[in-house]
């Protein structure tokens, strides 16, 4: 076996249209998207919304998450950007973002969530740093029928993005 | 023991993209037209985990048709966005929604709604966009007939009152529906089997004998057991057609869809047993939205951070720099680095270089100064120019300057055209005052200026302001080029107390406290003077190896941002090897700040691609920095500064250097040329 593996764009496609097919399937909302003018174009997106207490004040607040999930060409892996914005409209900024968020502690917030630009946007979003995403997608390229869903499993709950127990049948 | 039926609000969720959207229509398309626009509001209650029931606006609510993505119901919206606050204000917001009522009912009464029930879910936005400050005021209403009571009778779930089998049924025949039919539909109970029906296929044959046996079901906006405010409408339109349910009781079907797992369910729905009012289509609407305060009033979206591209530019700039911050070196002062306001002197390669590397550590204040115009020659080098600059003839600091903002906008940059006055070029009578007013114009730019920037083309014009930056004790760069060197030094801060203050110092090293490091000159016992007529040895070269000033430029900005992470600041020590002993005892002085060393001087040498760091000490006999001349500007100011215009003599005579001439046979001169590639 290949100790080097890594997901190949085409791999990622047919992953990524996969879940495509389940969540149609169970109206999870995720949406293909596909932009032409790069090799990487195709992505998926998927929009939910939370209400939190807004930190220090208590009231509550209606988050809505959009999480993208798209192949970074550089790093070969995918990657999962999101952005984060309150009901007007108004996006959080990172470290807005980290205020509110509970599942980081002070000591490896910013090691884990950072602010890159979308591969194919090429706009900021939040994302979860992807030089760690080789380690954990590896062991699944060769043992998974979708090793994005597998991957995103193992991801998914630092990122508020609920992945169902259908998908994970599939992989 | 019947209630009233109280209701559920929607609440508004606007996605950016809505303004973004928003914004390009009202600059491309409406420009100052007022006309209102079709918009649809997107609603599901799937993936939602908020206590609100809200109504989604996106990019694609612009769009001509509905796309339900499977999921969504639609919500027949229009937009007003008026061209000033003040008619935003002064818009009469009871009319506006009894207009929007009226509309209403007369598709019920058209018969539309039958065809398209998903006509009884009506929104609008009254909005006003203040596009130069990208703040959207905005206000949705979800119209409603007001004052209908309903009586709340007996509420049951679905699941305790049909079978698994039909409720199944009724989910996959819901599925199966279009997206507006999906808003409102009946449902027939016959035989012990549940049927859907479409509004416009059954409605008619509903009668006052059969009616018990259907259920006048509804998409239900909320998850927990209360209908949404929109039953007001579908009751309207129940009681125009079915008028004999006029304080009548009809069951309803609250229809919502849950997960059961993965699957999605419609077991969750509430079946209604509610009592009708008498038909009045009264002709009051309410439903505007309450804004975050709870009270009756407009919101607003300042959406600067996520529309703004110089915002956007201004935040990823510093949000690249926190990163270091974060990660790498948590004690880092990146505020003390973007609030210095820097000076170039010198718009040439060193000048475009270092202009560059202060706008990547965030600096935002930056002001050129350069007395030549951009020529042919200089883009390929000198990073901020182009072609089309030197066809121009811009001047050099103005172009410099300005394409600095072209990269990016949040920079204050300024270009000053001025000639800097050099010791030996004489002042005739009629440049006197043009030179008096040239000095004073320097002497004010250092003033105001945080860390200043030497990076001239000649040695002379460095003079004046390394006098001047002592005078002021400001932080002082200097960078030259030779033709495959470069120096690139600190200058010690001026104190008449040339004491040595004790700082500890590894074995193997030697240290220089600020208050005695020397300048540029210190090195040098010859007083500049005019390099044309005096001085060929080490200024009239030309050359430099294109890459020299790009490093020599990068090194300059490293080194004034360690100087402003030592306490210290420019007053901060600096070591130099004595011997390779420390080498060999592998002693390094590596935190001096949190970036490490702090050199007086770098000095490279590209052929053997070598970097030294020597540090010397002030010259008692200066010609630039040292008491006696600092003092005699501060007692005879631009008297004394012309005389050294006039003769560069009267330095070496002042400071005694003279003598020292008469003494020294050999006058080791530098290596080193100040010229760039002019
Ligand atoms: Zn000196």
């Amino acid at each position: 076996m290949d100790s080097n593996q890594t997901l190949t764009i085409d791999e990622f496609n047919l992953s990524i249209e996969n879940i495509i097919k389940i969540s149609n399937d169970i109206l999870d909302g995720w949406t293909l998207h596909v932009n032409k003018e790069n090799d990487n174009g195709k992505y998926i997106t998927k929009k939910s919304t939370i209400s939190i207490e807004e930190p220090g004040k208590g009231n509550p607040i209606t988050l809505t998450y959009e999480h993208h999930v798209v192949f970074s060409l550089s790093y070969s892996v995918p990657m999962i950007c999101f952005n984060v914005w309150k009901a007007d409209g108004s996006v959080l900024s990172m470290e807005e973002y980290l205020n509110i968020n509970q599942n980081f502690d002070d000591s490896n917030m910013y090691n884990t969530i950072t602010q890159l630009d979308h591969p194919v946007l090429c706009r900021p979003f939040l994302t979860l740093h992807p030089c760690k995403t080789q380690e954990i997608i590896e062991p699944f390229l060769s043992t998974s029928k979708n090793p994005v869903i597998s991957w995103l499993t193992v991801v998914s709950s630092y990122v508020h993005l609920k992945i169902l127990e259908e998908y994970i049948k599939h992989c | 023991m019947a209630n009233n039926l109280t209701y559920v609000q929607l609440s508004s969720c606007v996605n950016p993209s809505f303004w973004n959207k928003l914004t390009e229509l009202k600059l491309n398309v409406d420009k100052l037209d007022e006309a209102s626009r079709n918009i649809w509001g997107y609603f599901t209650n799937l993936n939602k985990d908020c206590v609100n029931s809200i109504l989604e606006v996106d990019s694609t609510s612009y769009n001509e048709n509905f796309n339900d993505q499977k999921l969504y119901i639609p919500f027949h919206g229009k937009i007003l966005n008026k061209n000033t606050i003040e008619q935003f204000k002064e818009c009469n917001k009871t009319d506006l929604i009894n207009l929007e009522g009226k509309t209403l009912l007369e598709s019920i009464k058209n018969g539309e709604v039958i065809k398209d029930p998903s006509l009884l879910n009506v929104f609008s936005i009254l909005c006003f966009a203040d596009l130069k400050k990208y703040h959207y005021y905005y206000w949705f209403s979800f119209p409603v007939l007001k004052d209908v009571i309903i009586e709340k009778g007996e509420e049951i779930f679905l699941s305790n009152k049909f079978t698994t089998e039909n409720i199944y049924k009724l989910y996959n025949d819901f599925s199966a529906l279009t997206a507006n039919q999906k808003s409102y539909f009946i449902v027939e109970y016959a035989s012990d089997e549940l049927k859907l029906h479409k509004l416009e296929d059954k409605l008619n044959y509903i009668t006052f004998e059969n009616h018990t046996q259907y259920y006048f079901a509804f998409y239900n906006i909320s998850s927990n057991n209360i209908p949404g405010s929109q039953l007001r409408n579908y009751v309207a339109l129940i009681l125009h057609y079915c008028p004999f349910l006029e304080e009548e009781t009809q069951n309803f079907i609250a229809f919502i869809l849950s997960r059961e797992g993965s699957k999605v369910t419609c077991k969750d729905s509430t079946v209604f047993e509610l009592k009708l009012p008498k038909a009045d289509h009264g002709q009051n609407w309410v439903g505007w939205e309450k804004n975050e305060r709870d009270k009756m009033g407009p919101k607003l979206a300042n959406m600067k951070n996520t529309l703004d591209p110089n915002k956007l530019a201004d935040d990823a700039v510093d949000l690249n720099l926190k990163l270091m911050k974060w990660r790498i070196m948590p004690n880092i002062d990146l505020e003390i680095v973007k609030n210095s306001k820097c000076l170039l002197l010198g718009s040439g390669t060193l000048g475009c270089s270092v202009a560059r590397t202060l706008l990547a550590w965030g600096v935002r204040i930056i002001t050129f100064v350069d007395n030549s115009t951009v020529s042919f020659s200089n883009p390929v080098r000198q990073s901020l120019f182009t072609f089309q600059d030197s066809v121009d003839m811009k001047p050099k600091s103005k172009a410099a300057a300005d394409n600095l903002k072209k990269i990016f906008p949040g920079v204050i940059a300024t270009g000053h055209q001025l000639n800097i006055p050099m010791p030996g070029h004489s002042v005739g009578e009629s440049m006197l005052e043009q030179v008096r007013e040239n000095v004073k114009k320097l002497d004010n730019l250092i003033e105001e200026n945080d860390i200043i920037f030497l990076l001239m083309d000649s040695r002379e014009s460095r003079w004046l302001p390394t006098l001047l930056g002592s005078h002021h004790n400001k932080i002082v760069i200097n960078a030259a080029l030779g033709f495959d060197t470069y120096l690139v030094m600190r200058h010690g801060t001026f104190n008449e107390n040339l004491t040595e203050t004790h700082s500890t110092c590894p074995e193997g090293f030697r240290t220089i406290s600020g208050n005695r490091l020397g300048c540029y000159f210190c090195n040098d016992i010859t007083a500049p003077g005019n390099s044309m007529k005096d001085r060929t040895l080490d200024q009239q070269c030309t050359v430099t190896r294109p890459g020299v000033s790009q490093i020599a430029g990068a090194l300059a900005v490293e080194l004034a941002v360690s100087v402003l992470q030592h306490s210290q600041r420019n007053s901060a020590p600096a070591f130099y090897q004595i011997t390779n002993k420390a080498a060999e005892l592998g002693c390094e002085i590596e935190n001096q700040c949190v970036l490490g060393l702090i050199p007086h001087t770098v000095r490279g040498f590209l052929s053997s691609f070598n970097q030294v760091l020597p540090a010397t000490e002030k010259f008692k006999q200066c010609v630039a920095c040292s008491t006696t001349v600092v003092e005699e500007y501060r007692k005879n100011g631009f008297e004394f500064l012309l005389q050294v215009f006039n003769s560069s003599k009267f330095l070496e005579d002042l400071t005694g250097l003279s003598e020292m001439f008469k003494e020294t046979e050999c006058v080791d001169v530098w290596d080193l040329s100040d010229d760039e590639d002019e």
